[in-house]
């Protein structure tokens, strides 16, 4: 099901690509504004990454739903009653998001291998591949993310809701009015800073011209790295103190 | 000191000084007693007493708010645990699966073969039904697949919370059977209840928990001792009371609405000598009667004199 539409998001957006590149005119102030096709090597990694990290409330999704049932059918206490530690039960929740995080990885590595060899226009190349690794960061901090939610609300439905509402819009919004009212400090939010890494082909040089703002990469992955790291011990020590 | 006698006074669970708060509320004030190894440990307490959070934190399910604990005489671990059924209030089990397939994850957790998955199954009759999802099952099956899985590795220390919660009669009886067989074959039983008489029928040591305090524990004939009631009646009611107060034999002369009832040591009332002593002090009775005291009233009084 995530495969499909990993893949059929990404194919949408190739068919764009294709319609627009088909047409002449079109074709001509594309070329001028993007270069080559997005979805020809090498900037295919970058661009099938930028659009399957807008799926990545899918595998978070599939992370609550495992944890809140555990929550709804108090197996969690169970577990540890029969015996597992505290830590081993959280340990094996956070696994499931790296294994999730891996699974959604090497999908979208695939995708982006089909698409270029599909496209066709340029050879096969590894140029922008480390795109795929900010890929993998980004989506271990969104399903990271997500488990958070679901150790601190512990119901699914609640969990869910306040996953989607942060992750789709509520940051977006404190980004879009920190962006405009102070110099830029909304790149900074936990979600963002991983979106920043993984921008489209080419239009985020044209926005970072356009507001003459480029943002330090290098910050930004040390940043999504920290958060990381904050989340893995923020949802290590709630499950390791607090009541089940 | 031989090792089989060090084993015989080895403490299965200590407590000391439990305190749980939930907010403003203070389930747990204090709390201290010690499980000995081979007991069948009752907590007898009414619904909301703090039986289950003392068992949650002993499972570590809940964090104490201050206080300790200690299993086998040591700090416990999850390797504890592990040798340790419980059934703690629900029972709690993945709907989704069937008995064996619960049953096999509880078996890998405890380090357990998955040998005796079959055997558990037949000592809660849950055999014809072991691959139906745990979530066609009734309130009783439920409650015996939990019995079963606490069964799992033949432990040796077993916590039912509520163990006949939902059971039918014969479930119940099964249940206080099977308790009573675990214990003779030298398993130590803590089990959390609030009826009284199954207590009185299962366990030898009981612990009385009232709102978060521990009222009283011992052995379960220390505490819940019965006594014998004379009730007595006459026209002259405060007279009567006067002159039984000088009968020496009655551990205790108190008036109520009705009567003025004596109490004495089960077996230790005579009739006869009570009427003969009020007659030769000048009261005629009209009331005369051997009652025996009920563990339910035993309990009320054992609760109310503390709060």
């Amino acid at each position: 099901m995530y495969a499909a539409t990993l893949f059929g998001a990404n194919y949408i957006a190739y068919r764009i690509q294709e319609a627009i590149y088909a047409q002449k005119q079109a074709k001509g102030i594309a070329a001028l504004v993007l270069g080559n096709p997005p979805y020809s090597f090498p900037s295919v990694w970058q661009a099938t990454a930028n659009i399957s990290s807008f799926l990545l409330f899918i595998p978070g999704l599939i992370l609550i739903i495992s944890v809140t049932n555990e929550y709804s059918y108090k197996t969690h206490r169970q577990n540890i009653i029969d015996g597992l530690t505290r830590r081993q039960f959280i340990v094996v929740k956070i696994m499931s998001a790296a294994i999730l995080s891996l699974i959604s990885t090497c999908l979208v590595t695939l995708t982006a291998f089909i698409f270029g060899m599909a496209d066709g226009s340029n050879a096969f190349s590894f140029e922008g591949f480390h795109y795929i690794g900010y890929y993998f960061l980004e989506a271990m901090s969104y399903i990271m993310v997500a488990l958070l939610m679901a150790v601190f609300f512990k119901r699914g439905g609640l969990s869910i809701g306040v996953f989607f509402a942060y992750s789709l819009i509520l940051e977006q919004i404190v980004v879009l009015i920190l962006n405009k009212y102070t110099n830029y400090f909304g790149r900074y939010l936990p979600l963002e800073t991983n979106d920043i890494l993984t921008p489209f082909p080419r239009v985020d040089q044209i926005i970072n011209r356009l507001t003459s703002n480029t943002p330090d990469y290098t910050t930004f992955f040390i940043l999504a790295l920290v958060y990381l790291a904050a989340y893995l011990f923020i949802v290590t020590r709630k499950f390791e103190t607090d009541d089940l | 000191m031989p090792s089989c006698v060090k084993q015989i006074f080895m403490a299965i669970l200590t407590v000391e000084n439990l305190h749980k708060n939930y907010g403003p509320i203070q389930a747990l004030k204090g709390v201290s007693f010690t499980v000995p190894k081979g007991s069948v440990f009752g907590i007898l307490g009414p619904n909301g007493s703090g039986k289950t959070t003392l068992l949650g934190i002993v499972m570590d399910i809940l964090k104490a708010s201050s206080g300790s604990y200690q299993l086998f005489d040591e700090k416990p671990t999850n390797a504890h645990r592990q040798h340790i059924g419980t059934l703690l209030e629900t029972p709690n089990f993945y709907h989704y699966l069937n008995a064996v397939q619960n049953l096999k994850i509880a078996a890998a957790i405890k380090q357990r073969g998955e040998g005796d998955i079959d055997q558990v199954l037949q000592i809660v009759n849950l055999e014809q039904r072991k691959f139906s999802k745990f979530s066609t099952y009734s309130l009783g099956m439920k409650q015996r697949l939990a019995i079963a899985s606490a069964l799992l590795g033949d432990p040796d220390v077993l916590v039912f919370d509520e163990p006949t919660n939902g059971l039918d009669p014969m479930g119940i009886a099964e249940t206080r059977e099977l308790i009573k067989k675990l214990n003779k074959a030298g398993k130590t039983i803590i089990m959390a209840s609030h009826l009284l008489d199954e207590v009185e029928k299962v366990c030898t040591h009981v612990a009385i928990l009232q709102k978060g305090t521990l009222i009283t524990y011992g052995h379960v004939d220390e505490i819940l001792v019965t006594e014998d009631i004379v009730e007595t009646g006459a026209a002259d009611m405060q007279q009567l009371l006067k002159v039984l107060q000088q009968y020496n034999n009655a551990l205790q002369v108190k008036m109520n609405e009705q009567h003025v009832d004596l109490s004495f040591a089960p077996g230790k009332a005579e009739l006869e000598a009570v009427n003969r002593f009020c007659f030769e002090n000048g009261i005629t009775l009209n009331h005369l009667r051997l009652r025996k005291k009920s563990l339910e009233t035993k309990f009320f009084e054992l609760t109310q004199n503390k709060q």
